[in-house]
């Protein structure tokens, strides 16, 4: 799963995400997209599962692009813990995304493939989705 | 030489973004046309005509008479777009003055035509890496498009741009730039995956570049 290898800080404070994304909003390698129309954390798990479930059903063809990266630490304290005694322990990783962000892209294979691939990848996301089709 | 159309706008008299904002609510689209040597124009568009022909046009690429009010027409370009980040809106258009017999860059767009080989038969994938060519040429010699034939590529293959006639413009990429290459097929193979998967379930802690040591890390985390 995607993590990062080396990081400055184990923890991070949670953040607020605001307005759209300003970059990485339009197809950039590939010729479908799926963009998100909603803020939201992807982690790096959601982001596996949608990538194998890609994958499965574009089966040999295609190429895919993960344009999104879990770079930011989530905490989770135990479970039964009392409130208190600092913050808990990194549990995962996670993609903070903002409306418009294209996180995945697909080349190689017929729309409607795509379109199916990436209706499939979007179950496994909690955001809701976009396709895209590159304009040429 | 691409097809030259007519498109009409109006002259804009507020300016910022409250009148702009006004300007999109009423179904229009604000913009401006600048160039060398000409002053600026801040003028509005109807969004639905743009959109109409923005779908029938290569929008780079394509010389249009623009009429300016009642003004007489005038050629442009059409140098940006700005869409909404997610809704198909269009928020903004620059049209480019361009001025008869002074060169401008255009980006041109690319099309591959044909199958390669490699994926009819083999079952690879075709990666374009570059979907347009930006020249530099006369606005009356813009060309609407540029062909590379794919057909003959095997698995491996690639193309480049100094392979593609580019009408003899100059262009500012290198000529060994990608413009396309057949991938050879991914092999899946289903095991091997759920294996990755189980390994991946497996989360290593990445290493702490500000860690000082075991007692310290925790606490200059804090500041």
């Amino acid at each position: 799963m995607l993590q990062p290898k080396r990081v400055k800080y184990r923890k991070q404070q949670k953040g607020r995400l605001r307005g759209n994304a300003q970059r990485g909003n339009t197809i950039a390698f590939g010729d479908y997209g799926l963009q998100t129309v909603e803020i939201g954390w992807i982690s790096n798990r959601q982001i596996e599962s949608a990538r194998v479930a890609l994958t499965r059903h574009i089966k040999r063809g295609g190429k895919v692009w993960i344009r999104i990266f879990p770079d930011k630490p989530v905490t989770s304290k135990p479970a039964e813990t009392r409130m208190g005694k600092g913050k808990g322990n990194p549990e995962g990783w996670v993609a903070p995304v903002k409306p418009g962000r294209v996180m995945f892209e697909l080349e190689g294979v017929p729309e409607s493939v795509a379109r199916r691939a990436m209706e499939l990848a979007a179950a496994k996301l909690p955001v809701k989705t976009k396709f895209l089709v590159r304009e040429d | 030489m691409s097809k030259q159309v007519t498109f009409s706008v109006e002259r804009r008299e507020g300016k910022g973004k409250g009148p702009a904002r006004r300007v999109r609510r009423s179904g229009r689209v604000p913009g401006n046309i600048y160039g060398h040597g000409v002053e600026a124009i801040a003028v509005d568009a109807d969004a639905r005509e743009f959109d109409a022909l923005a779908s029938r046009i290569s929008v780079e690429n394509t010389l249009i008479d623009l009429i300016v009010g009642d003004e007489k027409p005038r050629p442009v370009l059409i140098r940006e777009v700005q869409r909404h980040p997610f809704r198909r809106q269009v928020l903004h258009i620059d049209f480019f003055a361009i001025r008869a017999g002074e060169k401008i860059n255009v980006s041109v767009p690319l099309h591959l035509i044909g199958t390669p080989s490699g994926v009819r038969n083999a079952g690879g994938v075709l990666q374009q890496n570059l979907h347009e060519i930006e020249i530099e040429c006369l606005p009356s010699e813009i060309p609407s498009s540029f062909e590379a034939d794919v057909s003959e590529l095997e698995i491996g293959d690639v193309i480049h741009l100094s392979d593609v006639d580019t009408g003899g413009f100059p262009t500012e990429e290198a000529p060994d730039t990608t413009i396309c290459v057949v991938q050879p097929p991914r092999v899946v193979v289903e095991e091997e995956e759920e294996a990755a998967d189980e390994l991946g379930d497996v989360d290593m802690e990445p290493e702490v570049i500000t860690a000082r040591g075991d007692d310290s890390a925790e606490s200059g985390e804090g500041n």
